[in-house]
Parts: structure tokens; C-alpha cells; sequence
């Protein structure tokens, strides 16, 4: 911003002639559309938040109560006491868990053999993986749903565990890749000197160095598969084997007609770690792909 | 959003490689064991990706040639019956309208968030630091929503009866009393509403990612064009946006891609209706073979959606090979 203003007093100067709306004008033009922007992008958020705090009477009003007048935290606890909720969270946890450590190690060891080692077809299983990636959803869900039928793995964890391997490990061997690819060679020749062996090399030199890697893969494979619906929706028929994103479509208190108060407080409550998620990742996510793309 | 992030690492994967700093095979002391490690590293990816991605992949084909339906979920009997499944969907008008309605639906999400993406990134250079945090905080909040909570705030925010959006637009006493309107119940409006839920959600990206590029213009280009008289607008299109193209390029490529490919925010608001109005092929394909059960069908559908996007990714993967990347 600073050398902005440099730049235009500059130009000021050199071409005073020039037709120019004055800085300070065009600043605050760009604030006010800025401040309309915000307010509009925001709003689903916000209306969501303050739905899930009013009373139930307050939800379904002629005019839309702007402020909750009557805060209260009742739709929260209902839906976390008298939902299945801590059941759906249960499963998402050992769904989403499971899926990550298995997809985490493998995608560990692949991307370390795609970037440590030169051997004849490592570019076709790059480009092989890459476009796997951008299999439409439903021509996994068909073949995969007759398959596990088959094999009677539905409504089960394993199915589901299997199903989002698949769908994270692409990607995850993809972004492990490159944070391997930053690993000077240096560093291996010199524990190869010293007579350290190629398992030694991996294990006491390489993985240590890309657990931050690991640490932003995990979260954004956490994030795809946290969020995941219609393979759990195909797959899971009890709702005792329901993850989360199933209970939140489908929530409703028993022996109450729907309400939206109770909703968007669920609403709040599953996606409140994502957010936060993303909120802390910021930084990493715009400096991370800007340069990629850049380049791209 | 799966694909989403998948873009980011992959694309943060290529600006993290430094060129000429590859691993040297090593060759003095190759020994048995380090010959053999990338296979060791590598067979068990391959054998999950080979037994859950193309074993069902060449599964999907298999039946798009078999009349596989309910009865055989239960009996396990099919038959084989050539390319019928193939005819009977390339001679269906709703596979047709699906198609159609695909493509313009992609095209109209991809420019629409990329104008408005692009516009907002441009915004933001023109911000004073308060008010630049302020509109990277609200992307943020409406990136990190899971699409299955936006679709649930969707269907509040514009509820018949007591939704905030039908009050609003009554307020405006422009379009008379729509405190009624049902924007499901009509294809055109039930399009825009989730136009709107889509873009909504891809703004962030696009505006984000452009912005972190737009920051790289080298000043002194917007400068010399300047002092050779170039007003504001000028300036934006032929300095700026020239130089953000690679980066536009990239966003509009992986965009058609996700777009093309939107799914729960159809089937969360209005399930492909009214009257299969807002079946894209995803939805049809899936209402096809898990509502219908006529899992042939569905698996044929699939099979020809697949090959679309691939025709349309195949740009991506050699824009990506070809701006010299060493895999």
C-alpha cells in the first residue's frame, strides 16, 4: 500500500496535467463497495449464527428479528442431547480418523518414492494420479457401492474408511511430493556418506523433515472427508452408522416439527472446526497457492 | 471441496520444486535393497489406488454394458446387453436436457465467479490494511463452510413463509409481496438460488488467489503506463490482467472442473427438481441409479460424464506438463 502512494505522489508530480480523481476519493469509493461486499458475503454466515441463538418463538417471525433479542443457548444443547449426535460424531471421528492415518502413511511412502528416486514410469504416475482426481463423483460412487454391496461392506466403518482412502490419497501424495521435492539432495548424500542405509535415510532423515508437510496434508484431507455426504448417505442406511454430515441434513428433534433454530445450531456446531481449520491455515493457503498458480 | 484443496497442495507441490535440485540415482553404491525401495514405497498406493480406484472404475464400464438394476443388488443375476444402455441414454431427452443444462450451468457458475472474483481481488488492492483483513476474514468464513451446512443456511435464508430473503426483496416493494415466493418449486429461480450458493462459496478462492498474484505486478509497469497517459481502466486491462492470465487460466481450467462436478448443493436444495429442472448429469446419473435403481443406466451416464470431463481436464494436465514442470 505504502509504495502505492509513493508511486501516484510521483506520478503527480511528473504529469500534474494528467485528469486524476484525487486518492483519498477513489479510496473511500473502493471502501464503500468493500463494505457492501462484506455485508453481502457475510450475511449467510451471520444469519446462521444468530438463528442458532433465538429462542424458538423468536425464529419464525413476520419480520425477521436482525438482532436476536432473546439469546439463548437451548438449540445447542438440544441438539447435541437429544440427537444422535454424539453417536454420528463417534462415527465421523472413526470414520475421518482412520481414513487419514491410513491414507497419510501410504501417501507417505509413495511421495517419498516419487521424489527421492528417478526410475522409468514415475511420470505417468503422476499424471495417473492427477487425473484421478478429477473422476466425477458419481463414477466412483456406482462401481464402488456394487462392489462393497458385494462384498457386504456396507453400513459398515470399513467401507466407508475404504471409500475415503481412495478419495484423499491422490491428492495427498500430490502435496507430499512437494514438500519433499525441498529436501536438498545435500542432506541424503551426506547420511549416505556416514553409511546410513536407504530405510534409515527415510526414516531418521526425510520423514522428520517433512512432518510439516504432513501436518497441512492431514488438514486438508481432514477437511474433504469431514465434510464428505453423499458417499456416507449411500453408504450408511442406520442412522446409529450416520456421520456427521448425514445427521445435519437430516436433523430434525424427535416428536418436534423442524425447526430452524435447531438446525442452524447444528449447522454451527459441524462446521465450527472446518473454520476454524481454515482460519488458521490462512496464511498458508493464499502464499501456498498463489505461487503455484503463478507458475501454473 | 475436496478437489478444491487437492488443487492447492498440488499446485503448491509445483512452485516448492526448485529447478535442477533432482536426486541423482545413486550410482556406486546401489545396492539390492535401495534398487528396489521406490517399488516397496510405492506398492501400497498402488495396490488401494488399483483395487479402489481402477478395479471399480473398469467395474463401471463392465456394467455399463449389463441391464444391472434392484432385482440384481438381491440375486445377483445380469445380462449382457451390448451398447443398449448407450442407446437408450443418447436417445433420451433428459439425457440431452441434463447435458445442456450442464454446460450452461458450468459456464454461467464459472463466469459469474470469476468476474466476480477477479473484481474482488482487484478491490482489494485498493484497500487500506483494516478494511483488506476485514474482506480476507469474510472469504474465509464462506470458503470454510462445509457445502452441506451452506445448503441447510440456503434453505433457511430462503424459506417461503419466514425466510430473510423473500422479507428483503418485499421490503425493496419492487417485485410486490413475495413473502411466499417458493424458489423451488420454478427451474429458473431454483437455477439462480443455487448460481448464487455455488458462487457464493468459489468467490474466496478465485478472488484470494488472484489477489496473492496481483500483488507481484511490478509497480513500475502500472507507472510507464501511467506517465504515457493511460487512465484506471486502461491500465487494469491491459497491464494488470495481462499479467495475471497464467493465473486466470489456471483458476478458469480447475473452475469448469469443479463446476462441472457440483453435486450436494443440487441434491441438498432441490434434489435435481422441479421435475428433473436441475438434474445436472451428476444428479441424473445418481437419481438414475439410486432412486430408479436402474444401476446400468446410471453406470453408462457415468461413463459418458467421465469422458466429458476428461476431454475438459485433459487441458489442465497438459497446460500443467507443458509449462515445463518436472514431474
Amino acid at each position: 500500500m505504502s509504495a502505492n502512494v509513493t508511486e501516484t505522489e510521483l506520478v503527480t508530480t511528473l504529469s500534474p496535467a494528467a485528469p486524476r480523481r484525487p486518492k483519498r476519493k477513489r479510496r473511500v469509493g473502493a471502501t464503500i463497495i468493500a463494505i457492501v461486499f462484506s455485508l453481502i458475503w457475510v450475511f449467510p454466515v451471520y444469519w446462521m449464527v444468530i438463528t442458532a441463538f433465538k429462542q424458538r418463538s423468536d425464529v419464525m417471525t413476520p419480520t425477521p428479528q436482525f438482532i436476536p433479542l432473546n439469546p439463548t443457548l437451548q438449540n445447542f444443547v438440544s441438539a447435541v442431547t437429544q440427537t444422535s449426535f454424539l453417536v454420528n460424531l463417534r462415527n465421523s471421528i472413526i470414520v475421518v480418523g482412520l481414513a487419514l492415518v491410513f491414507a497419510m502413511l501410504i501417501a507417505l511412502f509413495a511421495s517419498a518414492a516419487l521424489s527421492r528416486f528417478r526410475f522409468k514410469g514415475r511420470r505417468t504416475i503422476m499424471v495417473l494420479i492427477l487425473a484421478v482426481q478429477m473422476l466425477p463423483g458419481t463414477a466412483l460412487l456406482i462401481p464402488q457401492f456394487l462392489i462393497f454391496n458385494e462384498l457386504n461392506l456396507l453400513n459398515k466403518y470399513i467401507g466407508l474408511i475404504l471409500a475415503y482412502v481412495a478419495a484423499v490419497l491422490p491428492f495427498s501424495i500430490w502435496s507430499l511430493r512437494g514438500f519433499f521435492v525441498t529436501i536438498p539432495v545435500e542432506v541424503e548424500e551426506a547420511a549416505k556418506v556416514d553409511g546410513a542405509g536407504t530405510w534409515t535415510i527415510l526414516w531418521k532423515i526425510l520423514f522428520p523433515l517433512v512432518v510439516p508437510g504432513l501436518i497441512s496434508t492431514s488438514i486438508f484431507g481432514f477437511i474433504s472427508a469431514w465434510n464428505e455426504y453423499i458417499l456416507a448417505y449411500t453408504f450408511m442406511k442406520d442412522t446409529a452408522m450416520y456421520t456427521l454430515p448425514i445427521w445435519l441434513v437430516s436433523f430434525q428433534i424427535p416428536g418436534q416439527p423442524p425447526d430452524f433454530a435447531g438446525q442452524m445450531a447444528a449447522s454451527v456446531l459441524f462446521a465450527l472446526p472446518v473454520v476454524i481449520f481454515f482460519l488458521i491455515i490462512q496464511r498458508h493457503l493464499v502464499s501456498g497457492m498463489s505461487a503455484g498458480a503463478v507458475k501454473g | 471441496m475436496s478437489t478444491s484443496t487437492a488443487a492447492i497442495v498440488a499446485g503448491e507441490g509445483v512452485a516448492a520444486a526448485p529447478a535442477g535440485r533432482r536426486p541423482r540415482p545413486p550410482r556406486r553404491s546401489s545396492t539390492q535393497g535401495s534398487r528396489l525401495a521406490p517399488l516397496w514405497l510405492l506398492s501400497p498406493a498402488g495396490i488401494v489406488l488399483l483395487a479402489l480406484i481402477v478395479a471399480p472404475i473398469i467395474f463401471l464400464i463392465y456394467t455399463s454394458f449389463t441391464d444391472y438394476n434392484q432385482r440384481t443388488l438381491f440375486t445377483g443375476e445380469y445380462n449382457a446387453v451390448g451398447f443398449d444402455q448407450y442407446v437408450k441414454i443418447l436417445t433420451d431427452p433428459q439425457f440431452w436436457q441434463s447435458t445442456v443444462l450442464t454446460l450452461f450451468f458450468t459456464a454461467a457458475l464459472v463466469l459469474g465467479s470469476l468476474v466476480i472474483g477477479v473484481g474482488v481481488s482487484n478491490l482489494m488492492t485498493k484497500l487500506g490494511t483494516v478494511m483488506r483483513y476485514i474482506v480476507t476474514i469474510v472469504l474465509i468464513f464462506a470458503w470454510g463452510m462445509p457445502n452441506v451446512a451452506s445448503a441447510q443456511v440456503w434453505n433457511w435464508l430462503f424459506q417461503p413463509g419466514y425466510g430473510v430473503i423473500n422479507w428483503i426483496i418485499t421490503q425493496l416493494r419492487v417485485f410486490g409481496n413475495q413473502t411466499d415466493l417458493s424458489w423451488w418449486n420454478s427451474t429458473p429461480l431454483a437455477l439462480i438460488n443455487i448460481w448464487m450458493l455455488v458462487v457464493w462459496q468459489a468467490v474466496p478462492f478465485i478472488a484470494l488467489t488472484t489477489y496473492a498474484a496481483q500483488t507481484q505486478v511490478d509497480g513500475s509497469l502500472i507507472e510507464a503506463a501511467r506517465i504515457d497517459g493511460a487512465g484506471e481502466w486502461r491500465i487494469y486491462f491491459s497491464v494488470v490482467l495481462n499479467y495475471l492470465k497464467p493465473t486466470i487460466l489456471l483458476i478458469t481450467i480447475l473452475s469448469i472442473i469443479w463446476d462441472f462436478n457440483v453435486f450436494n448443493q443440487i441434491w441438498l436444495t432441490t434434489q435435481g427438481g422441479p421435475d428433473n429442472g436441475t438434474a445436472t448429469l451428476g444428479i441424473f446419473g445418481y437419481l438414475t441409479a439410486f432412486n430408479q435403481f436402474r444401476v446400468g443406466t446410471g453406470a453408462a451416464i457415468a461413463v459418458v460424464t467421465t469422458f466429458m470431463l476428461m476431454i475438459i481436464s485433459g487441458f489442465y494436465i497438459r497446460s500443467l506438463l507443458r509449462s515445463g514442470e518436472d514431474l
